[in-house]
């Protein structure tokens, strides 16, 4: 218990420090903190630009102003974006349903398919059908997401028409939307089963090392029966925190690849806030994005407990 | 017995042969631009032209000539991902080497700064460093560079732990040389072998998360990359125009340089297992 | 013990198994041949590093894929270093067994005893694992473990406890012949006491075979109906318990039990030759105190006379 307490503790303290970070960022960099808070291209008069600035608090000491950023984030209040004339917070909202919709199955499918295929392609690898799987998925691991949907997007659905250009939906219909999120889903659980597929790959390649292994197979266990009875669940668990932390990594793609597909999900909403330079948006969009990272590793931790007899006994 | 016998590449050896081979022509190509480039990639001539032999891969918008602008690309994404790549094997050499020399107190405290690190969601921070700074690529490969170490850190921590506790170590500890001297002549060099396959994964990162940020629009507008390319191909028109020749050719050599660096990686890690084996 | 009645259930022949590894070729076995009786238990002993494991190994076929085994090995009439890795494992575990060292790492350090032990139940006899287990924990019990063992994890034993879980997962299914494979290797003296007690039980209950591989000769002397010696790859002496521990031919074999602790630890002098270059002729000969000119020369394994039979007397030399 003490032990989880520490773990939990160290995430919070991450937490802390990494929204402290965020805290720092629009009033350390170069220009007009006002600007950096509201984003460029607000068109304001003199007048509500000192109204605002005593508004948002920037004429107090930053001490204070640390204190009142914490009151506001405890309050689920992340700012106000002029651009959007909606508080950051709502309009998150109204987008993270959409990337989650497109990230959590893929990130669901990638970790089954990633790490079952790799754990096959570390047993062994003597059919030419393992080689081409081991290149497809290296191919894969060293293609930037985004030229991977590229790639996709102009096969798939420019040449041969198969699933629509853009967006979540057109109609809006449960099918529809299904039909958009196809190839995308798909591009994303590529993605990720290729970096599951070689984390898993070297964790089973070193794993089948071990004595167990050589005495299952001196127990009579054939073959794969070992890879599957004894040497999965062991190459796995060393590997589950490095998976969660690939999760920031995974997820970052998930907003690449959204913007390839015109999906209004966070992606897109990082990418128009990036042409207008809205920067509430952005930090908005970072804080959430580090809650869900650090969240994943939290529920990688939990998971592991569970999951290794070795850490819960004790 | 040891089931390490059994060679389980993820490709044969000849393969890392040939990544070596591909590794090098394109730091070749970066060197020797001027020469290879038939053309300054920055003289106009006719706009969208199709790929001839006059212009091997065409012209973009501005009529500038996509091969020779290929060739000169190398040279930002190349010093993006090398760059970030020794900033962050520097930090986390550094790191590891004194958390698991000195161990105790300085460890807790040096890997208790890379855990937090390692929840950094990086690439919407690089995202958001750009987006307020918009930098030049130097300080792209800076800004990477701060961020990467983490996994390095971990790794050359783990194998100081070991090598202090090993006879020559200890020799040197008693003969009286500074701590200083035991980590930098003593340890360091053996544990070479294990930076660099971390350093080129780093550099492989650093590629594509360059690559990613240019196609956004926040890489160095001075500067040609490759990803930039893609992203002027990607809102110019290129892609809708269907011409493949302006956005395939530089994703292609970023994958194809990611896959090299990542091959002659693991060529060194088996190495480095093949050498365990004899011992 | 009247070992000449008894029909052999195994038989190694010429088995030989070399390495290739970058500083050249490790021959590790070097024809090798022995008979195993039923209901006999027969040592191969000899140092560490003389190849006895990989003897063992080499029989279920357990040797990394880049061993090059030669020679035949008979079990029922078949050759069984031709099968493949499907009949192997029938073979492995239901009909041979094999208790290895180091038993904490060779139990899966997250999967529950009883399930580790159920496991050949399961696998060979397809019997549903809410039973097997159930048959586990009785087996366990017949070998004088608690009931909660179990649902216990390796990492919650001792040492000795696991050796004794993992004799009893080699032996659920009463295997013809038990490999033993240096199982008091590491052990302390107390513990391995308790091992060599527990692999008389087996030996003595089961009616099994045993190949009993080790460099521990006061454990031999206690458990073994026979003993072969090795020496870099090759047995050079064998026969008989008691012939070989008071009679001993071989100049090998004199030196070995030399280092016996009522004999007074004598060292053997000089150092074991590497297995990549070893030496022309008989292999002991430039450590061996009664060497000769003709030693240069490969000696026969040579049976002495009048010892014909399953306790048949053979010696690799040339005094002989």
């Amino acid at each position: 218990m003490s032990i989880a307490g520490k773990k939990i503790g160290r995430y919070l303290f991450a937490l802390f420090l990494i929204f402290s970070m965020n805290f720092i960022i629009p009033r350390a960099m170069p220009g007009d903190p006002l600007t950096n808070l509201l984003g460029e291209d607000v068109a304001l008069t003199d007048s509500t630009v000192e109204l605002l600035r005593s508004e948002m608090g920037l004429d107090k000491p930053w001490s204070e102003q640390y204190i009142d950023y914490w009151w506001g984030i405890l309050h689920l209040d992340l700012g106000y974006s002029y651009h959007l004339h909606s508080a950051v917070s709502t309009i998150l909202l109204s987008r993270i349903k959409w990337t989650l919709m497109l990230s959590l199955p893929s990130v669901v499918l990638g970790a089954l398919l990633g790490t079952f295929m790799g754990a096959l392609a570390g047993w062994k690898r003597r059919s030419a059908r393992r080689k081409m799987e081991a290149s497809s998925f290296l191919m894969i691991y060293c293609t930037p997401p985004f030229f991977l949907s590229l790639m996709c997007l102009y096969i798939f659905s420019f040449r041969l028409g198969l699933f629509p250009l853009k967006g979540f939906y057109s109609t809006g219909s449960p099918i529809d939307i299904i039909h958009h999120l196809l190839l995308p889903v798909l591009v994303m659980t590529l993605f990720s089963s290729s970096r599951n597929y070689m984390i898993m790959r070297g964790s089973v390649l070193q794993e089948k090392c071990n004595l167990y292994a050589a005495f299952a197979r001196a127990k009579g266990l054939y073959d794969e029966e070992i890879l599957f009875r004894h040497i999965f669940k062991n190459a796995l668990l060393p590997i589950i925190t490095m998976l969660a932390l690939d999760f920031g990594f995974i997820f970052s793609g998930a907003l690449f690849i959204e913007i390839v597909f015109s999906m209004d999900g966070m992606g897109n909403l990082i990418y128009d806030a990036l042409m207008s330079r809205d920067y509430p948006v952005l930090q908005g969009s970072f804080l959430i994005i580090t809650v869900m990272v650090v969240s994943a590793n939290l529920l990688a931790d939990i998971l592991y407990g569970h999951l290794d007899p070795r850490v819960s006994r004790y | 017995m040891n089931c390490r016998h059994i060679k389980n590449r993820l490709l044969p050896t000849n393969t890392s042969l040939c990544s070596l081979v591909l590794f090098l022509s394109f730091l070749l190509m970066a060197l020797l631009a001027p020469v290879i480039a038939p053309y300054d990639p920055y003289i106009r001539f006719e706009p969208y032209r199709s790929p001839s032999l006059e212009h091997l891969l065409g012209t973009n918008d501005l009529g500038n000539d996509i091969f020779s602008e290929l060739i000169y690309s190398s040279r930002v994404s190349l010093i993006v991902g090398f760059g970030a790549a020794l900033m962050a094997t520097i930090i986390g050499t550094v790191i590891g080497l004194f958390a698991g020399y000195f161990k105790g107190t300085p460890d807790e405290i040096l890997m208790g700064i890379t855990d937090i690190f390692l929840m950094i969601p990086q690439i919407p921070l690089i995202i958001i460093l750009a987006a307020f700074l918009m930098p030049s690529f130097y300080l792209i490969a800076l800004i990477m560079g701060s961020l990467w170490w983490t996994s390095t850190a971990r790794v050359v921590r783990s194998k100081a732990l070991q090598i202090r506790e090993t006879s020559f170590v200890e020799a040197a500890r008693s003969l009286g040389f500074s701590d200083m001297h035991i980590i930098f002549s003593d340890i360091l060099p053996n544990i070479v072998h294990v930076i660099t396959p971390k350093f080129l994964m780093a550099i492989a990162s650093a590629m594509i998360a360059e690559s990613s940020i240019s196609f956004l629009g926040l890489g160095d507008p001075t500067a040609k990359s490759w990803g930039m390319m893609i992203n002027f191909a990607f809102i110019r028109g290129g892609f809708i125009n269907d011409y493949w020749w302006w956005y395939l050719p530089p994703g292609i050599c970023i994958t194809l340089f990611v896959l090299s660096v990542v091959l002659i990686s693991y060529a060194f890690e088996e190495s480095e297992e093949a050498a365990l084996r004899i011992e | 013990m009247s070992s000449s009645k008894k029909r052999p259930i195994l038989g190694v022949d010429e088995l030989s198994v070399s390495f290739q590894t970058s500083l050249g070729e490790v021959l590790a076995a070097d024809e090798v041949s022995f008979r195993l009786h039923e209901d006999e238990t027969l040592a191969l002993v000899g140092e560490t590093g003389c190849g006895k494991s990989v003897v063992a190994s080499s029989i279920l076929q357990l040797l990394p894929k880049n061993a090059e085994v030669h020679g035949q090995v008979v079990f029922e009439g078949r050759d069984i270093l031709r099968s493949d890795e499907r009949e192997m494992s029938h073979i492995r575990g239901s009909k041979i067994a094999v208790i290895f060292q180091n038993p904490s790492m060779s139990l899966n350090p997250i999967i529950r005893v009883g399930e580790q032990v159920a496991e050949p139940l399961q696998v060979h006899r397809g019997i549903p694992r809410h039973r097997s287990v159930q048959m586990a924990l009785d087996h366990l019990n017949r070998m004088g473990l608690r009931g909660d063992t179990a649902i216990m994890y390796p990492f919650q034993f001792s040492g000795g406890m696991n050796q004794r879980v993992m004799i009893a997962t080699s032996m659920i299914l009463s295997p013809q012949i038990i490999i033993a494979d240096e199982p008091t290797k590491g052990l302390d003296d107390a513990l391995a006491r308790d091992v060599v007690s527990e692999v008389m039980k087996i030996r003595d209950s089961s009616g099994a075979a045993l190949l009993l591989i080790t460099h521990d000769l006061q454990m031999a002397r206690d458990v073994s109906d026979r003993v072969a010696v090795m020496y870099c790859g090759q047995i050079v002496e064998m026969g008989s318990r008691d012939d070989i521990f008071e009679n001993p031919q071989h100049p090998y074999t004199a030196a070995l039990l030399n280092c016996l602790p009522e004999k007074g630890f004598q060292p053997i002098p000089g150092s074991s030759p590497s297995m990549i270059h070893s030496p022309d002729g008989c292999k002991f000969h430039p450590r061996c105190q009664k060497r000769f000119e003709r030693c240069r020369l490969r000696p026969p394994m040579e049976v002495l006379a009048g010892t014909k039979g399953a306790s048949e007397r053979q010696v690799r030399c040339w005094l002989r």
